[in-house]
């Protein structure tokens, strides 16, 4: 697969400060890309300088193979954002909104009225089109942003922290939106998140901090790489368990009769519960989760 | 042009939609009308008909100040994030200040129009080819300081700070413009002020379609206050619709120049959290 992004040596000054210092990375065609890191790591100052919004300071930056300086025009018309705030029209209907949109990005016009049709289906707000966007409520504003971020069919849509301030139910109809998306029109997906457990389900996940990136893999390999494995056991006889853990030198920590291992190696733990299986009252393994290789990289929790 | 039709329709869609701020502004001309033509009548001494010539420079303010506080639009858009989206949009930083400017004129110029229908009624006489005049130069003068207007709505930092610097341009402009006052009857000590204020021009060539001067000496153009005799310099009315469209031109290419440089600084005012 090709590279439809391609960052090089970008570095982003305000004045003395630097938000974002030398990073480079590649993002492929068709996949979902996400970028985390705590407020003031430099992600969105990365985002809004490949939006076009910002001038970079120095680097390389393409996007579709067009430079973001050198080609404003080309890459625009390539891209779709879904930002942060809001950018919708209060006063106007949703129809007018995206129409506007449309009208802006140079949409054929006799192919709008069947692309509105097709956005609207996607983010369930068929219904809704003649409704006028301020008597909306949050999530839906929001599925009308994502609508709109579509409606011109960009190659890469990014999204700056599509679900932040949204209840758990909507966020999960929005990532529904956006897999639904991805997989129809293969576009490229790069966002942003606070929330680690949707950075989860993405395919490459960039770790910035500090205005660096301090990893970049794919979710797998980042907790295999950055966090071990806990296992829980809760068995019948504690003290043979305990003797057996002591002798082959496993380290483990015991509380509420639930013996708890970190430990990577597969084969030890298979052992054990074979060895144990008959006498083992609960039994769970789970792979460190995002948050934890974020701990581990930047031995802090997310400032959110 | 699809992207300032654009601009233009969801404008003026946006415009219909506030409707107490439509009541609002058709009732603000319609007393302006009634306010100044009536109490100012005194203060025209001297002057032929000083109603016709009260009513006309009262409808060209009208436009020069709807023009003026439409930008104001802009600042909004800014906040609200619409601004954010049509500038990552793939279209030319010029067609935005075409469509903003536009829309911004039709708005004054429709104002305008429905004060001139009023005017009538109250006794001003225009044929055709006045009116048609009329219009033009209210169309220069809209596009002139909607112009203006979005120069110094781009400068502001927010909608509060726009209403301030409008308010300094806007009070002394008029009042200095002979709009109101008859320039011919104020103070000798006010007429530099009076010569280097580009709303004398204004009200002066309006005037002088409307009141039908076309056939006056300039000696009686300057006693009516519609040309102007600086030094033995006399401005004649015409000139000065050249030098509302200099103006208008400078202010133009000055937005356009804002719109390419520093628009996005622009918009992060309203983020500063957003590094």
């Amino acid at each position: 697969m090709s590279n439809i992004i391609e960052v090089k040596n970008f570095t982003q000054k305000y004045g003395d400060f630097v938000a974002v210092d030398n990073i480079s990375f590649d993002v492929e065609q068709g996949g979902v890309f996400a970028f985390l890191g705590p407020n003031g790591a430099g992600k969105s100052t990365t985002i809004n300088t490949l939006c076009t919004i910002i001038n970079k300071t120095s680097g390389e930056l393409k996007i579709n193979g067009y430079d973001v300086s050198d080609n404003k025009d080309k890459v625009r018309r390539d891209i779709g954002i879904v930002f942060q705030d809001s950018t919708l029209d209060g006063k106007l209907t949703i129809e007018e909104n995206l129409k506007f949109h449309c009208e802006i990005y140079k949409v054929p016009k006799n192919e709008i009225k069947e692309r509105l049709d097709f956005v609207l289906e996607l983010v369930d707000l068929e219904d809704w089109r003649k409704a006028a966007v301020n008597s909306l409520s949050g999530g839906m504003k929001r599925r009308v942003e994502i609508a709109k971020g579509l409606i011109h069919y960009p190659k890469v849509l990014f999204l700056d922290e599509p679900t932040t301030g949204l209840d758990p139910q909507t966020r999960a109809k929005i990532w529904d939106y956006i897999y639904k998306l991805q997989k129809q029109k293969n576009i490229t997906i790069f966002l942003t998140t606070h929330y680690m457990d949707e950075a989860e389900a993405c395919d490459k996940v960039v770790i910035m901090d500090h205005g660096k990136i301090v990893a970049c893999d794919t979710p797998y390999n980042l907790k295999n790489k950055y966090t071990s494995r806990m296992t829980k056991l809760m068995v019948e006889d504690e003290e043979v368990l305990g003797k057996y853990l002591k002798e082959n030198s496993i380290k483990y920590e015991l509380s509420e009769h639930m013996f708890t291992i970190y430990s990577n190696e597969l084969n030890m733990i298979f052992d054990l519960v074979s060895k144990f299986k008959d006498t083992i009252k609960d039994f769970q393994t789970n792979n460190g989760t995002l948050n934890d290789v974020f701990l581990s990289i930047t031995g802090k929790e997310i400032r959110s | 042009m699809r992207a300032i039709v654009a601009i233009l329709k969801r404008n003026l869609t946006n415009f219909t939609r506030d409707k107490l701020r439509l009541i609002f502004s058709i009732f603000m001309s319609v007393f302006l009308l009634f306010i100044f033509s009536f109490v100012m009548k005194g203060a025209a001494k001297g002057i032929e008909n000083p109603l016709n010539y009260l009513i006309s420079g009262i409808i060209i303010m009208t436009v020069f100040q709807t023009a003026l506080s439409n930008s104001s639009n802009i600042l909004e858009d800014i906040s609200m994030g619409v601004m954010k989206e049509v500038l990552v949009s793939p279209i030319a930083r010029w067609q935005i200040s075409i469509g903003q400017v536009l829309s911004s004129t039709i708005i004054a110029v429709a104002q305008s129009l429905i004060m001139i229908v009023i005017g009538l009624f109250m006794g001003l006489s225009i044929n055709v080819i006045q009116f048609l005049q009329m219009l033009g130069v209210m169309v220069a003068v809209g596009a002139t300081f909607s112009s203006l207007g979005l120069y110094v709505a781009t400068l502001a930092k927010s909608s509060t700070t726009f209403q301030i610097m409008i308010n300094v341009v806007i009070l002394p402009f008029t009042f200095l413009s002979g709009a109101y006052i008859p320039t011919t009857t104020m103070p000798k000590i006010l007429l530099p002020f009076v010569y280097i204020n580009p709303l004398t021009y204004t009200t002066a060539i309006f005037r002088y379609i409307t009141l039908k001067m076309g056939n006056m000496s300039s000696g009686a153009l300057v006693k009516a206050g519609v040309a102007f005799n600086v030094d033995g310099f006399i401005i004649m009315p015409y000139m000065g619709l050249i030098i509302i469209l200099t103006m208008g031109l400078l202010f133009f290419i000055l937005c356009v120049r804002r719109f390419n440089t520093a628009d996005f600084s622009n918009v992060k005012v309203f983020n500063p959290n957003d590094k």
